[in-house]
């Protein structure tokens, strides 16, 4: 089943700001999918018309197989939502805030208790568990509020924003969970977010929003090959062989402009034959930035 | 009741202690209501010399503070105290249900709790009924706490107890109720507009207590006429919250809420 369909989803404000158009979107249970755009690109709009929070101006979709717009508690009960806006109680601890959201969705009190201090010990936050959230850093509010949307075990999983103010071993955990919580335990998660590195650590899949339209959807290697196919070569060698298409970065480092990786053989023995000694090769593939920018930049690849 | 709304109703009861802002008005207002304002009476109709001059004809004017024997105090206690006391399970239903309402859209929390499997219906359930045991919590407490000071006072001034008449048995089973309920629904429904609880609770406030004074002016003349007419006007009321409750929630949407 699929876990997220959209056909032309859409959503105008009442003030007339079209926020998202014409969204077709499609993605398979258990991946993690990095909706990736600048602040104000649409991806927070589009979680809550996926989450049922906002009504759609046009399109339709479905979650989990769920209609967003007439099964939105349905929907509530298998979903987790993390965003800026939905924060806990300052004036309870933080253990309280996550066994009032447990029973709020459906544990009874024993289980909410056991789960609570499960997800605490998981997100490192034991020691600040009987505190006020009041007294929280922001990144341990960030770390709470993941807790607060695994309470019961969702099978899909929104975050808007998760690793904002988080400081880099923090970051490199909750990327962990969310890995660990997609394989092995098959959770879909909707990963949005503008910082576009972070996303290729984490994510499987890729939908890229510009504007409130989607610019390209799929994996790395999939976007690569639409977008930017072909790689770039770096090659430290002490001189490459006359006629050959390459561009000088600094002494003795090189750079070329390939099809594919199985022209590296060739030209490493072109460079040997000529004389020269090679030090390192280093095939560099587009990243996420570049891919990114190349779409916004309005160059070849327009969906 | 469903586990996860009890969770609701006892998690903005506690609020409201922690508050301590709010939780001094909902202390406050009752003891002046209760017991300042009843005992002021009780003292005045008993110190208060026989002649007055302007005074003296002014307080004639108001029903229950002509005299100064048993069966004035038992006008006072009956007739008079009984319009200031529904005040105070108006404005405790009122603080919470701003409390409820605007403070979680407020504090950010109002968007969590709606992304939970309940439905807009439920959540409001959840906090019309906090708001309403508050309510009916803090006017049994004020109801309890004022008999006790007025027997006591009266006791010790005139030797003899004034015991509360069916009225108050009206007053605490139907109009307190009804009221309390008139007042959550307003709330909420300024509510989903106010940005801050301040907001929803001064626009309540302008919207409330004129009415209710508008029925005090009135109420205590029925009072005096008799228990069967104050019998259905509280049912009138209770009918009239009953009908506003139902109607509250027609027009909201997550989207609404969230605006």
């Amino acid at each position: 089943m699929q876990a997220i369909i959209t056909e032309k989803l859409s959503k105008t404000y009442p003030g007339g700001k079209e926020a998202v158009r014409d969204l077709d979107l499609s993605l398979g249970e258990g991946e993690v999918f990095g909706f990736l755009g600048p602040n104000g690109a649409g991806k927070t709009t589009a979680v809550k018309l996926l989450t049922g929070l906002l009504a759609p101006s046009g399109g339709q979709s479905r979650v989990m197989g769920l209609d967003p717009v007439t099964q939105v508690e349905a929907l509530h009960a298998l979903s987790g939502v993390v965003t800026e806006h939905a924060q806990m109680y300052d004036h309870l601890t933080g253990t309280e805030n996550l066994r009032f959201f447990g029973e709020v969705f459906g544990l009874s009190q024993e289980e909410a208790r056991e789960r609570a201090l499960d997800l605490m010990g998981q997100m490192h936050l034991e020691d600040a568990q009987d505190r006020p959230l009041g007294t929280y850093s922001t990144g341990m509010r960030q770390r709470l509020s993941l807790a607060r949307a695994l309470m019961h075990r969702p099978r899909m999983l929104f975050l808007d924003e998760p690793t904002s103010g988080l400081d880099p071993e923090s970051t490199l955990h909750v990327n962990r969970i969310i890995r660990t919580l997609a394989r092995e335990e098959g959770t879909t998660v909707f990963l949005c977010t503008h910082q576009l590195r972070y996303a290729q650590e984490v994510c499987s899949q890729y939908g890229l929003i510009s504007n409130g339209e989607l610019m390209a959807q799929g994996s790395l290697e999939a976007l690569r090959e639409r977008v930017l196919p072909g790689l770039r070569l770096m090659i430290r060698a002490s001189g490459m062989p006359e006629g050959s298409a390459h561009t000088r970065v600094a002494e003795g480092l090189y750079e070329l402009a390939l099809q594919s990786e199985a022209e590296i053989p060739a030209l490493i023995r072109q460079v040997v034959r000529s004389g020269g000694d090679v030090y390192q090769v280093t095939p560099i593939k587009p990243s996420l930035e570049d891919i990114y920018f190349a779409l916004t930049g309005g160059q070849e690849a327009q969906p | 009741m469903k586990n996860a709304l009890k969770a609701i109703v006892i998690k903005d009861l506690r609020g409201i202690t922690a508050n301590r802002q709010l939780f001094a008005m909902i202390l406050i207002v009752p003891i002046v209501l209760a017991v300042v304002l009843p005992s002021a009476f009780v003292l005045v109709s008993h110190f208060l010399p026989e002649e007055m001059g302007e005074l003296g004809r002014l307080l004639d004017k108001i029903p229950g503070l002509a005299g100064l024997g048993q069966r004035e105090l038992s006008l006072v206690i009956n007739y008079l105290i009984p319009v200031f006391f529904l005040l105070i399970p108006v404005m405790a239903s009122s603080v919470m249900a701003a409390s409820a309402f605007v403070g979680e859209k407020e504090k950010q929390t109002l968007e969590t709790l709606l992304y939970s499997p309940l439905s807009l219906k439920e959540i409001f359930r959840a906090k019309v009924l906090a708001a309403f045991a508050l309510g009916m919590l803090v006017s049994a407490l004020s109801f309890g706490l004022m008999l006790v000071v007025m027997e006591l006072l009266i006791w010790l001034l005139k030797g003899v107890f004034v015991w509360p008449n069916l009225n108050w048995l009206v007053v605490l089973l139907l109009m307190a109720p009804a009221l309390s309920l008139i007042a959550i629904t307003l709330i909420v429904r300024l509510s989903a507009k106010a940005k801050s609880v301040m907001e929803a609770q001064q626009a309540g406030g302008f919207m409330v207590l004129p009415l209710v004074m508008l029925a005090a002016g009135q109420f205590t003349g029925v009072l005096v006429l008799s228990v069967w007419l104050l019998l259905a006007l509280g049912l009138a009321a209770m009918a009239l919250a009953l009908f506003l409750l139902s109607r509250a929630m027609r027009r909201f949407s997550y989207e609404k809420l969230l605006q």
